[in-house]
């Protein structure tokens, strides 16, 4: 039987309306308000407004916390797709091709970080950090190098590079999941093709895996760079709140402050406006650079 | 081709119907409203005296209030005694450590509660008023009286927030920071309770010595805490009421004075001599007062609540001592400033009438009593006795007797609460200094800076 144009259309119209409209209240309509109210002088508490025009933006530009955040937001996005991709691609390599008993039993391990809440992340690593009675100073301490030992989430200088180790612990296991999917996608006669032709395991590695595995990782590095710009909010603000003296706020988390405890929630808008904006920037910049041909061989 | 455009115009009519029923979710706020404003009808104000005894009210009324240090069965009791005053009032209580974040939604949207109780995070009673969201209450308290027939606007302890002359709240919570030590502690190894600044520091000094612990300890991720514990106490020692006032209000030269200098000179003296908690900016409050309960330091700067906070993880033996921060020079007298939870009515209040009541009803010396039973703080209204009272804890009524001795406290008030706009930057800079990463000039400059900028934004 042949469809009518209209049944089709209806068809269509059946699976794309809802969807729409779904986007359109939970996607178009906060971007367009926050972007409305991004012109406003608002203290976010009551229904008085003033138009002020692009009196946030001026301010924005003056602010001279704002290029911190950005700064602290990018040291977190570059750590962090280093720390996660190398470790990760480590450990899917090592349970996929070194053959390993328990490896069933490593991957649920590795996992594990994944399936907890990251409120519950910040506030463990709270306590592991706790300068007198945390794990991190404990153990410096034991092995002789107590004069190391600092008050690390207190401290202007360590503050922020104390927060990268809980993000890549926690976004570990899931791109160890994604490469390890990629990796037993891959045809054993390559691995096995390359090792008549005498190729080390570097060789192979390099040669074939990371070729025949570049779409998942770009899609991680990609992944990772967008919930960073978007999330570190919520392990900044779980274990530091932004200090000591903006040593660690990110966008996010200054955004919040601005909005929720400053009541300048037009200029929380306005931040909100600059993150999405910084995003797109930096998704559409990496999306040029990891262009590759798709591989096959 | 007739058949596609057919097709097409039916995709448009799906979103334009699409795009309808998004326009009418939006605006589904208005729709919200309706339901409450008959209610609005239905109550009829009555033409009772506002003594809150006479049972002519009726309707619903709607309380805000914030569950923190001070728990909420003070609450619980009012609410009661009030309901059984006036039966034909239904109470609908919005109460919780979040209730600021949760009602914000009903402020913005001009449907607020009728009573609202300030106090909290995310409350500001500044913003509230700069917002107009509250009532202006100036000639209404002046007719309110108390049961002993004395004017409530005569028996305040401390007079309500002036805004350029105008009352928009009750001040219901007198409470004060102070620095808070185990007094147990200090019995048993002879610790001096220090008396001004010069001997804080010959006690600090000995602590850490005989202890090998850092003295001092407060919230890093709120240096809001040591700012209004010991800083403010210290600026109105030195320099008054109206430094206080200027300083507040962020006036032009105020941070940059001598006398805040001197004093910013004192915190540096601290932290040069290694008395501060080395841990301390990462702690939250909780934290930095566990770590005081815990021994780990012997002096923390927290308001009248701290006992009540921290009521479950107390130290069998722990003895609390409260002193007004001893921020002063020797020969002085103590310096406090009080810090005020307010009352207040909402401007657009569905039931003024008994709202009004209701606050009325909630300020009299016999709930100032239970109140200080309750929640170990005072209630802001004078002439209530707790000294006979066994159910108070004793550092109450101790630095209740030491506020009302004007040889050994005295008390300034602060015109208004600082915005979080200034407070937060001097707050950063402020924790900078006590890190030892800037010195007493820097942060003297940071903060006039950051005054400037306040001034210019308002």
């Amino acid at each position: 039987m042949v469809q009518s144009k209209k049944q089709k259309y209806l068809f269509l119209a059946f699976c794309l309306v809802p969807t729409f409209i779904l986007f359109a209240i939970f996607t178009l309509y906060p971007l367009f308000s926050g972007l409305y109210y991004s012109f406003f002088d608002w203290s976010g508490s009551s229904s008085n407004k003033t138009f002020i025009g692009f009196g946030n933006y001026i301010k924005l530009f003056h602010d001279a916390i704002i290029p911190n955040t950005i700064i602290h937001d990018y040291f977190l996005v570059v750590t962090k797709v280093i720390g996660i991709m190398v470790l990760a691609m480590f450990f899917a390599v090592a349970l996929t091709q070194l053959k390993i008993k328990e490896a069933p039993f490593y991957r649920v391990v590795f996992f594990f970080p994944n399936i907890m809440s990251v409120v519950v992340i910040g506030i463990l690593w709270t306590f592991i950090y706790n300068p007198s009675i945390g794990l991190v100073n404990s153990g410096l301490e034991f092995i002789g190098l107590e004069s190391l030992a600092k008050p690390w989430l207190g401290d202007e200088t360590w503050a922020l590079p104390s927060l990268v180790l809980p993000s890549v612990w926690a976004g570990i296991g899931l791109f160890m999941l994604m490469l390890i999917g990629g990796i037993s996608n891959i045809d054993k006669s390559y691995y096995e093709a390359a090792e008549i032709d005498g190729a080390t395991q570097w060789q192979q590695f390099w040669r074939v895996t990371v070729p025949l595995l570049w779409p998942q990782i770009k899609i991680a590095i990609l992944y990772i760079v967008i919930t960073t710009l978007n999330g570190s909010f919520v392990i900044v603000q779980v274990m530091t709140g932004g200090g000591p003296n903006n040593a660690t706020h990110v966008m996010g988390s200054y955004l919040y402050q601005q909005a929720f405890v400053q009541f300048n929630f037009g200029y929380g808008a306005t931040i909100g406006v600059m993150i999405l904006v910084l995003s797109l920037l930096t998704v559409l910049i990496l999306q040029f650079f990891m262009r590759r041909e798709k591989v096959d061989y | 081709m007739k058949q596609l455009q057919k097709g097409r115009g039916w995709l448009l009519f799906a979103l334009l119907l699409a795009f309808a029923i998004f326009i009418s979710a939006c605006s589904s706020d208005d729709g919200n409203t309706d339901p409450d404003s008959t209610s609005d009808g239905a109550e009829k104000p009555s033409d009772s005296t506002s003594d809150g005894t006479d049972g002519g009210i009726s309707g619903d009324l709607e309380i805000q209030y914030f569950v923190g240090g001070y728990g909420d069965s003070w609450w619980k009791e009012v609410i009661a005694d009030f309901k059984e005053a006036n039966p034909n009032v239904n109470i609908i209580e919005h109460a919780g450590p979040n209730i600021n974040e949760e009602m914000r939604s009903r402020w913005v949207s001009n449907n607020p509660p009728d009573v609202v109780y300030i106090d909290g995070a995310g409350s500001s009673e500044t913003q509230m008023v700069e917002d107009g969201q509250l009532m202006n209450l100036t000639d209404w308290v002046k007719e309110i009286e108390l049961d002993g027939g004395d004017k409530l606007i005569d028996s305040f302890i401390v007079a309500p927030a002036s805004y350029d002359g105008d009352i928009y709240s009750l001040p219901l919570v007198f409470d004060t920071w102070g620095t808070w030590y185990d007094r147990a502690l200090f019995n048993e190894k002879g610790y001096e309770v220090p008396t001004d600044f010069d001997s804080f520091m010959s006690s600090m000094e000995k602590i850490k010595e005989e202890e090998g612990i850092d003295p001092l300890v407060t919230s890093g991720q709120h240096p809001y805490y040591f700012m209004r514990g010991m800083l403010y106490p210290a600026f109105a020692a030195a320099g008054g009421e109206e430094l206080l006032g200027d300083l507040i209000s962020g006036a032009e030269g105020a941070w940059s004075s001598d006398i805040v200098l001197e004093t910013m000179k004192k915190v540096e003296k601290i932290q040069k001599a290694g008395l501060f908690d080395s841990g301390l900016g990462a702690l939250n409050h909780t934290q930095s007062q566990m770590n005081f309960l815990l021994h780990k330091n012997a002096f923390v700067p927290v308001g009248f609540w701290l006992p009540n906070e921290m009521a479950n993880d107390i130290p069998e033996g722990f003895d609390f001592g409260f002193i007004p921060s001893p921020m002063q020079d020797a020969g002085e007298p103590f310096a406090i400033v009080p810090d005020l939870r307010p009352l207040a009515i909402a401007e657009n209040a569905k039931n003024p009438e008994a709202a009004k009541a209701f606050v009325a009803f909630a300020f009299t010396r016999e709930y100032a009593m239970s109140f200080s039973e309750h929640t170990g703080a005072i209630m802001n209204i004078n002439g209530v006795d707790l000294t006979e009272n066994e159910k108070v804890p004793s550092y109450l009524t101790e630095a209740n007797a030491m506020i009302n001795d004007p040889e050994q406290v005295q008390i300034y008030e602060k015109p208004y609460p600082m915005s979080a706009d200034l407070e937060t930057p001097l707050g950063n800079a402020l924790m900078s200094l006590m890190l030892g990463n800037m010195t007493a000039e820097k942060f003297v400059e940071e903060a006039e800076k950051a005054a400037a900028e306040y001034r210019s934004g308002l």
